[in-house]
């Protein structure tokens, strides 16, 4: 049995967890990641990357727009392209999104984002492979793009090791230990991990690991689909062919090796309780049914968009779990009845782009116990003891309806407003 | 035209797989079930021939196993057959006795094309496709990565060491397919709707009235042990140097 310290102990090896030991240990912190399986599997190693800065809530596009310029700095230190900056597209089928389009683009253009309104011919122009002729709107932002998760993970490995992090694969947490109100470390089968501070970065375990600690952390666990075209000549996708989010038709896409991602967020997502996967459960393994509804309405919704997309098309479907919470903000921060137990988790779908900021974020609370943002909206707190929220039946159903309305609500962005997108 | 795709249901073999602690078999608790890999694919193949055919050809699934195997039926018929057959069966089956039932299939529904996957990917024995065309004596192309209808006849080619041997057979025939014939498709929401009302007809095995006579006896299955001999280089130059010397002393 071996017994460690470090000043930080971090749970879970995928962007949030790996992301905060980064930041942790360039500021001079001694940090241990355990990781249950292998170092960005799980969320991570499944996600389409996507980022589009320009959120409903400022404070969130700050995070965003601050996390390109981490990025690029990882770029320079590793040699590799982390951030493919392709722009993004937002169209509008009706009158309701194209009020949403013209209310992002006022948002925008008044905290001096680069965005602007597109015609369909002009879509057409830049987009020959979608179809266009139903659109009434569309809006542009060129400095969009997507994080390659792949890069992204090992740029935060390599800058990690060289400050000293030790990361510890195969190493499923299976007790939190405290005493007095304070969190003291964790054990592994292998043995103890002391540390007066630990980082819930479980993804979708999350809520089991904050269990450990006696806590109600209000995550759940959804299923999410994507499919990946093979390249086609008669279709070419440039690599650099801008993202296109349609919410109407619950789609985001992005070009990926000559074909076109394609995802989902479907109305009625699986939901998964993580506590009855086998324990060597692998997310990489998990596999699509050949007759799996939410494939179908997958394929139906490209088809809507893209014409040439249906069953026939040579393709790989990605499926992989997705950690939601009630209102899709991530939880960042410590919980009131223990000290030293942090949380960082529930990203929504969001967690590739939203991470870099996010383990400063983390740092900073940790270290300094305040941040430089305004963490507000992504409290880890915000839901303590709140009547509705504290059961896992209750939460899972508010996840469960919050993953599933998720792309469809319409939502009215304003530059001061708090609601999120 | 009518094709008859034989499929065999399998655990799926991208998940880890291990051994009972007995012996007996695959620890399959936590395994899901899918098509043969390689039956997809013939199912894909016939499914498209049909469409291509725009008439009323048929395209029927065939699958010998205990009664859950209805799901994977279920399966392929969203993903295009037009009907299924269930052979009721709870025992194990060699390759000679699945052959041996699918002619009495054959015999009752008197398809013009049995086109199935050339091995499947739990057992590897690709014999079944072989057993069935000689027990039937109608001819056979294997390892099909091609296949075209012409009139009365059927064009397959099929990959070999020596290239791509292209053969004309007379129908009926039995041929087998290989990985790249096609990618099979995910159902479409039509697909899964029809699905739900496409006859799935369950047949005890006893009402074929063929007297198994099991030829393979299966002694033991164990895990084989997973060798991971890597080794950090430092290196380009060492790496080229080392796979010189590697394959020098092959050579």
């Amino acid at each position: 049995m071996t017994t460690q310290s470090a000043d930080v102990i971090i749970i879970g090896a995928g962007v949030a967890g790996l992301s905060t030991a980064m930041q942790l240990a360039l500021r001079g912190a001694s940090v241990i990641v355990l990781e249950r399986e292998r170092i960005g599997n799980g969320s991570t190693g499944r996600a389409a990357g996507l980022l589009g800065q320009l959120r409903g809530n400022v404070e969130h596009t700050r995070m965003l727009i601050d996390g390109i310029d981490i990025v690029r700095q990882l770029e320079k230190t590793t040699g590799t392209e982390i951030f493919v900056q392709t722009g993004s597209l937002r169209v509008a089928e009706t009158p309701e999104r194209a009020a949403e389009i013209a209310s992002l683009v006022a948002m925008g253009k008044s905290i001096g984002f680069d965005i602007e309104h597109l015609r369909a011919s002009e879509v057409a122009k830049k987009l020959p492979y979608m179809r266009t002729d139903d659109l009434l709107d569309a809006c542009y932002c060129p400095t969009d793009g997507h994080l390659q998760p792949a890069e992204l993970v090992s740029g935060y490995l390599k800058v990690g090791k060289d400050c000293g992090v030790q990361y510890k694969t195969n190493s499923p947490v299976i007790e939190i230990l405290h005493a007095g109100g304070r969190v003291q470390g964790v054990r592994t089968a292998e043995g103890e991990y002391h540390a007066p501070k630990v980082v819930n970065a479980g993804g979708p375990w999350s809520y089991l690991n904050a269990e450990l600690a006696n806590a109600t952390l209000p995550t759940a666990a959804i299923g999410h689909y994507y499919l990946t075209t093979r390249p086609d000549p008669n279709h070419p996708v440039d690599r650099m062919s801008p993202a296109i989010r349609d919410r109407e038709l619950r789609l985001y896409t992005r070009p990926e090796s000559g074909g076109l991602i394609v995802g989902i967020y479907d109305a009625e997502p699986d939901q998964y309780n993580m506590r009855k996967l086998p324990v060597d459960f692998d997310m990489s393994r998990m596999k699509a049914a050949r007759d799996s509804i939410q494939v179908a309405r997958l394929l139906e919704a490209a088809n809507a968009r893209f014409p040439w997309i249906d069953e026939r098309t040579p393709m790989t479907i990605t499926t992989g779990i997705m950690t939601f919470t009630p209102d899709a903000r991530p939880f960042c921060g410590e919980m009131p009845d223990l000290e030293g137990m942090y949380h960082c988790a529930g990203f929504s779908g969001h967690g590739i782009v939203q991470s870099p900021t996010i383990g400063l974020i983390m740092s900073q609370l940790i270290l300094d116990g305040q941040s430089s943002y305004d963490c507000e909206s992504i409290e880890a707190d915000r839901y303590f003891e709140v009547p509705g929220y504290m059961t896992r039946t209750d939460i899972e159903q508010r996840c469960f309806d919050m993953a599933g309305n998720y792309y469809t609500k319409i939502e009215k962005a304003t530059p001061v407003a708090s609601g999120h997108a | 035209m009518k094709i008859l795709v034989p499929t065999k249901r399998v655990p799926d073999t991208d998940q880890k797989i291990t051994a009972t602690a007995d012996g007996s078999g695959v620890a399959s608790d936590h395994l899901p079930f899918v098509v043969n890999p390689f039956d997809a694919i013939a199912l894909e193949e016939g499914v498209r021939i049909v469409e291509k055919l725009g008439d009323d050809s048929e395209v029927i699934a065939v699958g010998i196993g205990e009664a859950d195997y209805v799901q994977q039926l279920r399966t392929a018929l969203a993903m295009g057959a037009t009907r299924a057959i269930c052979v009721e069966c709870n025992q194990s089956l060699d390759p000679w006795n699945v052959a041996r039932l699918l002619k009495e299939i054959v015999l009752r529904e008197k398809p013009d094309l049995v086109l199935m996957g050339k091995q499947a990917v739990d057992d590897d024995a690709n014999q079944t496709g072989q057993f069935l065309a000689a027990l039937l004596d109608w001819p056979q192309a294997t390892f099909a990565s091609r296949v075209e209808l012409l009139a009365g006849e059927i064009r397959v080619d099929r990959e070999t060491d020596h290239g791509i041997e292209t053969l004309r057979l007379p129908l009926p025939a039995v041929v087998t397919t290989d990985l790249r014939l096609n990618e099979p498709r995910y159902a479409s929401m039509a697909g899964i709707m029809k699905a739900k009302k496409k006859p799935l007809d369950v047949i005890p095995v006893a009402e074929l009235g063929v007297a198994l006579e099991p030829r393979v006896e299966v002694l033991r299955y164990h895990s084989s042990e997973t060798v991971r001999r890597g080794e950090r280089l430092r290196s380009v130059d060492e790496l080229v140097e080392r796979l010189r010397q590697d394959v020098g002393a092959q050579a």
